[in-house]
C-alpha cells in the first residue's frame, strides 16, 4: 500500500472515523461491515478470525481465497405439504433459475465472487424476459463469475470482460446484436455501451461525452455476429464476416475498418471511461463520495493496471471512507438482505419463497427492470418494500422447518432478548433499538411455552426484519 | 440549454409562488434520471371505501380522534401524498367534498412506454404514402384491406381520417378475436362532429430529437425544452389552478409519482394498488407488531447517515399508514376489460373519477413498445389490449355517468424510423398522439408530413414532426382544464386553429 497524504477536506470528513487506515485493527462493527459489503454478512467464526486484525489483511484474504465448494444440503422446492421434494430445474423454470443462483450465494464459503458477479449483472443488466433460451443467461453469469473470482483469476481485466460480454450470445440477443448487419446495423448495443456500460452520458463536469454519430459508427463496427444455439447448452456466438460492415468507421476520432474488439478498445480509450468505471465500483461498496484525490488515484491505478479490476478493488475496499459513519450507512440491496438472512439463520432453499420475496422487494436476479439495472440506494425502501422485507423475515422465522425451542419458564426478559440475538447471528442494533425491543420483551406475555416462543418469534423477526436489519 | 427560458419561467412563477425558486435546482445541471424518477412522498392517506360508494350524507365532518369510525368499512387503498407540506387527510376530504359539488373536467394521461410505432397502428394507406410505407417495411408493414395469412390488414378510418387505416389487430370484428369494440368504434365516424377520438399522427418537440428514452420522456413530461425545469407541465397547471389541499386532485397510478404532475406546492399523490398495509408476526399471540415497529422505527440516526434514516423513515411511514387502517376491502370495479395491468389501472382510474373526490388528473404508464425486433409478435397483442381496454374504459365511464367529464390523452416519447430494421423498428422522431372522450372533437387533428424519403427528418430516416406536443397541451389547458396556456407552457409554439373539444 502506498501511503497517502490526506487533504484538509478529507481529514475533516474523517474526524470521527472508526479507524484511520487499512493498518488499523478491526473491531466487531468493522468486521461485520466488511463481511456485508463484500459478501452476505458475518458468522461468529468470521468475527473470531478477523477481530483485531487489519482491513488490509482482510482484503488480501478476500481477494486470494478461492470460492470453495458448496456447503450443506442441496436446494429443493416443496411449496405445498403434498408436494414431493423436487430438485431445481433452472432451464425449465425461471423461478428455479433464480433460486439456483441464490443457492450459490447462500452456500459458498467465500461468496465474494458471487457478490461481484451480481454487481456485473446489475452493470450489464440483461433481462431474462428478452433472452431465451435461459442457458444464454446462465452462460453470461458464468462469464461474470470468471471475472469476479479474483482469487482464481488475479489479473482479470475489464477490457477482456467487455470483449466477451459483447461477443456473448446473451448480450447479442438482448440488444439485437445478432440482427445487426452491414445493411441494417442495429444501434442498441452501440448506444448502451456508451450510455451505460463504459462511458456515461455526462462527465463529472457535466460535459456530453459522445454523439449520435459515435453511436452510428460504433454500431457498424459491431455488425456481423450471429448465435448458434441449436444445442442451448453449448450456445456460442459466431462472427460472420459477410454480415460485417468492412468499410472505415470513425469512432471517437479514430478512423479504421474497426471490428468488434477494435471498437471496444476505442470505447475504453475514451477519456471518461476510467472515471465512469472506478466511481461505479466505489459506489457499490461505499456511500460517502470519493474525494478528488482518491478519484485521481483510482483512475491512475486502473489505467496502470491496464483495466485490471483487482488493484482498484483493493484500493476501494481498504479506503477509510468505508468507516466514515460509525453506524451502518448503506441500505442492503434485497439480494444481500435476503440471502444474508438465510445465511445468518442457517436456512437453505426448500421452496420458491425466496424468489417471490426478492420480486416483492424489487430485485429478482435475472430480471432487472431496465437495461440500466436496479436504481438502488434510497429507492430500495418505500412503504411497499419495507413491508415486503419484514414479511420475508416473518416467513423465514415462521417456516415449518425453522424450530424455536421453548427456553423454559426461568428465562428472563433480558435473556429472551439475548437468546434471540444469538439465534439470528448477533446483528447490529442501535442502542435505542435494543431498548425498544427489551421494553417489548419485558412486557410480553411469558406464562407458558406458546407465549415464550411467540416472544422469540417477535424478537427475532424484528432484529433481522426491522429497520436496523436493512442497513450494513 | 434554454437558460434564458428558465429564468423567464422562474420570474413568472415567483410572485404567485414564493417557494418556487427553492424547488428548482439550477446549480446542478447534471442529468440524473434516478433523482428525477423518485421523489419522496410527504405522507400517506387512506382512501375510504365509502368514498367509492358515495358518502350517504356527503363527506362526513370528522374530528381527528374519530378516524376509526370514519374508516369502519376499511379503505380502498393508500395514496402516497407529495407536495410542499403535510396535509391532514380530513382536510383533503373536505376539499374533495367541496370540489365534488361541482365536478371539474378530468384529464387521463396514458403514456405508452418505449417509443410507440404509430405507423404500425395508424397506417398511411393513401398513395403515395402507402407505396413508400410498403417499400420501407416489407417484413413488418401492414396490408390494405382484410388481413392475409401472414400479414395484418387495415381498416380505413372514415371521414377526415381517410388517409389512414387502423391495423386490424386493434379494431372490432373478425380480425380481432371477434371483439365488438376497438379503435374503430372509439373513433366513430371520424367526421370531427361527435366522434370520440382525435389523432395527431406526427408529434414531437424537435426534428432532431434525442433518441434516448429517458431524455425524450422528460421533455414530454415537463412540457418544456428547458432541461432545468423540475416541474411537470400538469404540475405547473396544478400549482396555478389546482387545489391547495386535495392530493387526490392529481393521481399517478403507480408506486412512484409521474413527472407530469410534479408540482412545487400543490399536493398530488401516487396510488399503486388497492390493498392496505399492516405489520404482522405470525403466531405471536396478542402482540401488536405495528406498535412495536412504531417504537423501533422512530429511533433517530446521525443526521449525515442518510440511508439509515431513510430505512427507519420508510418503516415508520408504513406504521403510520397501518395505524390508520385495520380492515381492508377491494373496491367494486368496472366490467368488460381485457386481462391486463392496463385494465387494472384504468378500472382504478374510473373508480377514482366516479367517486367524486375532486380528481382532475390521472396518469398511467403502460406498455413495452421498444420493439427493435420481432415487432409483430410483441406490439400486436399490446395493440389489441390497448384498443379493448380504452373502449372498456369509455364504457365504464359512461356506466358511471361521468363520460362527458373525462378526456383521455395517449402519447409516447418518440415514434420509430420509417424503415424497418429486419423485423423491428428503431428509435425515430415523430410519434402519434390521441385524445379520446365523448366531448372530444374527433377525427384527424394534426398535420401529416408524408413519408416520401425527401419528406422525412434526419436525412431520410424519420417521420418528421408536424405538430409540437405543446400545441396540444396548450389546447388541453385552454379548452378543457381551464387556465392560461402561456403560464403553464412558457416558450410554447403557436397553437393550431382546430378546436379539440367539440
Amino acid at each position: 500500500m502506498s501511503t497517502r497524504v490526506l487533504t484538509g477536506a478529507r481529514r475533516r470528513r474523517l474526524r470521527r472515523p472508526l479507524a484511520s487506515g487499512p493498518q488499523k485493527r478491526m473491531n466487531k462493527v468493522m468486521v461485520d461491515r466488511m463481511m456485508w459489503r463484500t459478501g452476505f454478512g458475518p458468522t461468529d467464526a468470521d468475527r473470531k478470525r478477523w477481530i483485531g486484525r487489519s482491513v488490509q489483511d482482510f482484503v488480501e484474504a478476500l481477494l486470494t481465497t478461492p470460492q470453495g465448494g458448496l456447503q450443506g444440503a442441496a436446494p429443493y422446492k416443496q411449496d405445498r405439504e403434498a408436494d414431493p421434494r423436487t430438485p431445481l430445474d433452472p432451464t425449465e423454470d425461471d423461478t428455479d433459475l433464480v433460486l439456483e443462483w441464490c443457492d450459490r450465494m447462500i452456500r459458498l464459503k467465500n461468496p465474494f465472487a458471487e457478490r461481484m458477479a451480481f454487481f456485473w449483472h446489475n452493470h450489464f443488466a440483461t433481462q431474462r424476459e428478452n433472452v431465451s433460451p435461459p442457458q444464454l443467461m446462465q452462460q453470461q453469469i458464468d462469464l461474470f463469475r470468471k471475472y469476479s473470482d479474483i482469487a482464481a483469476n488475479p489479473s482479470a481485466k475489464f477490457r477482456d470482460m467487455l470483449y466477451e460480454v459483447g461477443e456473448g450470445p446473451a448480450m447479442l440477443r438482448f440488444l439485437n446484436g445478432e440482427r445487426s448487419t452491414k445493411n441494417n446495423p442495429n444501434e442498441n448495443y452501440g448506444r448502451e455501451i456508451c450510455e451505460l456500460f463504459a462511458v456515461g452520458i455526462l462527465d463529472r463536469r457535466g460535459n456530453v461525452t459522445y454523439t449520435e454519430t459515435d453511436i452510428k459508427e460504433l454500431s457498424r463496427a459491431f455488425t456481423g455476429w450471429e448465435i448458434e444455439d441449436d444445442n442451448p447448452d453449448q450456445a456460442r456466438a459466431i462472427f460472420n464476416e459477410d454480415r460485417w460492415d468492412d468499410t472505415d468507421k470513425k469512432v471517437f476520432g479514430k478512423t479504421a475498418a474497426f471490428k468488434h474488439r477494435d471498437a471496444v478498445d476505442s470505447v475504453l480509450a475514451h477519456w471518461n471511461h476510467p472515471f465512469f468505471l472506478v466511481t461505479k465500483l466505489w459506489n457499490e461498496f461505499i456511500t460517502v463520495p470519493p474525494d478528488k484525490a482518491t478519484v485521481t488515484d483510482l483512475i491512475r491505478t486502473y489505467k496502470r493496471g491496464g483495466t485490471q479490476i483487482r488493484p482498484v478493488l483493493k484500493k476501494i475496499l481498504t479506503d477509510p471512507a468505508m468507516f466514515a459513519n460509525i453506524e451502518p450507512d448503506m441500505i442492503k440491496p434485497p439480494i444481500v438482505y435476503s440471502v444474508g438472512m438465510m445465511r445468518a439463520l442457517r436456512r437453505g432453499i426448500t421452496s420458491s419463497q425466496l424468489s417471490r420475496a426478492l420480486d416483492e422487494q424489487g430485485q429478482e436476479p435475472y430480471f432487472p427492470p431496465t437495461v440500466a439495472g436496479w436504481e438502488g440506494g434510497l429507492s430500495w425502501l418505500n412503504t411497499n418494500t419495507a413491508l415486503s422485507r419484514f414479511d420475508f423475515a416473518n416467513a423465514v422465522i415462521n417456516d415449518d422447518n425453522y424450530e424455536i425451542k421453548d427456553p423454559g419458564s426461568s428465562e428472563s426478559s433480558t435473556q429472551a432478548f439475548t437468546n434471540a440475538w444469538n439465534a439470528v447471528g448477533k446483528p447490529w442494533l442501535a442502542p435505542k433499538t435494543r431498548s425498544a425491543l427489551l421494553f417489548f420483551s419485558k412486557n410480553a406475555a411469558a406464562d407458558n411455552e406458546d407465549d415464550r416462543i411467540a416472544r422469540q418469534r417477535v424478537l427475532r423477526t424484528f432484529m433481522v426484519g426491522g429497520p436496523d436489519g436493512q442497513v450494513m | 440549454m434554454d437558460r434564458n427560458d428558465h429564468q423567464t419561467h422562474e420570474g413568472e412563477q415567483k410572485p404567485l409562488d414564493p417557494g418556487f425558486s427553492e424547488a428548482v435546482i439550477c446549480a446542478d445541471c447534471a442529468r440524473s434520471d434516478s433523482a428525477a424518477l423518485d421523489i419522496e412522498p410527504v405522507d400517506h392517506m387512506p382512501i375510504p371505501i365509502e368514498a367509492v360508494n358515495g358518502f350517504a350524507d356527503g363527506v362526513p365532518r370528522v374530528r381527528r380522534h374519530d378516524r376509526k369510525s370514519f374508516l369502519k368499512n376499511g379503505a380502498l387503498g393508500m395514496a402516497a401524498v407529495y407536495g410542499a407540506s403535510k396535509i391532514d387527510w380530513t382536510e383533503a376530504f373536505e376539499a374533495a367534498k367541496a370540489e365534488a359539488a361541482e365536478p371539474g373536467s378530468v384529464l387521463v394521461c396514458l403514456y405508452l412506454n418505449g417509443g410507440f410505432d404509430g405507423m404500425q397502428n395508424f397506417v398511411p394507406i393513401a398513395n403515395p404514402d402507402f407505396g413508400h410505407y410498403s417499400t420501407a417495411r416489407p417484413n413488418v408493414g401492414r396490408a390494405l384491406g382484410a388481413s392475409a395469412a401472414n400479414q395484418v390488414g387495415t381498416t380505413a378510418m372514415p371521414g377526415t381520417g381517410g388517409r389512414f387505416g387502423f391495423a386490424n389487430v386493434g379494431v372490432s370484428g373478425v380480425g380481432n378475436n371477434e371483439q365488438t369494440v376497438g379503435f374503430d368504434t372509439i373513433w366513430g365516424n371520424g367526421s370531427g362532429a361527435g366522434a370520440d377520438m382525435a389523432l395527431w399522427p406526427a408529434v414531437n418537440f424537435f426534428q432532431n430529437s434525442s433518441r434516448s428514452h429517458f431524455d425524450s420522456r422528460d421533455y414530454w413530461f415537463r412540457g418544456t425544452t428547458d432541461d432545468n425545469t423540475e416541474t411537470g407541465w400538469l404540475g405547473r397547471w396544478l400549482d396555478l389552478y389546482g387545489s391547495k389541499t386535495n392530493p387526490l386532485q392529481a393521481v399517478s397510478l403507480s408506486s412512484n409519482l409521474s413527472k407530469q404532475i410534479r408540482t412545487t406546492r400543490a399536493p398530488v399523490s401516487a396510488v399503486s394498488n388497492l390493498n392496505g398495509v399492516e405489520f404482522d408476526v405470525s403466531n405471536s399471540g396478542e402482540t401488536d407488531a405495528t406498535e412495536v415497529m412504531g417504537a423501533v422505527s422512530s429511533v433517530q440516526a446521525a443526521k449525515k447517515n442518510e440511508q439509515l434514516n431513510h430505512a427507519r423513515e420508510a418503516y415508520n411511514r408504513t406504521v403510520r399508514v397501518a395505524r390508520a387502517l385495520k380492515a381492508l376491502e377491494n373496491a367494486p370495479a368496472g366490467a368488460g376489460y381485457p386481462q391486463s395491468s392496463l385494465s387494472t389501472r384504468l378500472q382504478l382510474a374510473a373508480t377514482l373519477i366516479g367517486a367524486g373526490l375532486g380528481t382532475r388528473i390521472v396518469t398511467i404508464d403502460w406498455g413495452s413498445f421498444d420493439n427493435h425486433a420481432n415487432i409483430l409478435n410483441s406490439m400486436d397483442p399490446q395493440l389489441t389490449t390497448l384498443s379493448h381496454a380504452l373502449a372498456a374504459f369509455q364504457a365504464d365511464l359512461t356506466a358511471r355517468g361521468v363520460e362527458a367529464k373525462v378526456v383521455t390523452m395517449v402519447f409516447t416519447e418518440f415514434g420509430r424510423r420509417v424503415e424497418q430494421n429486419d423485423d423491428g423498428t428503431d428509435h425515430g422522431t415523430a410519434g402519434p398522439m390521441m385524445l379520446m372522450g365523448s366531448r372530444v372533437n374527433g377525427g384527424l387533428a394534426g398535420d401529416w408530413p408524408g413519408i416520401a424519403p425527401a419528406q422525412r427528418a434526419r436525412r431520410g430516416d424519420d417521420l418528421r414532426a408536424a405538430n409540437d406536443p405543446r400545441q396540444i397541451y396548450a389546447q388541453v389547458v385552454s379548452e378543457w382544464l381551464g387556465g392560461d396556456p402561456n403560464a403553464v407552457l412558457p416558450g410554447r409554439p403557436a397553437a393550431t386553429a382546430r378546436p379539440i373539444i367539440g
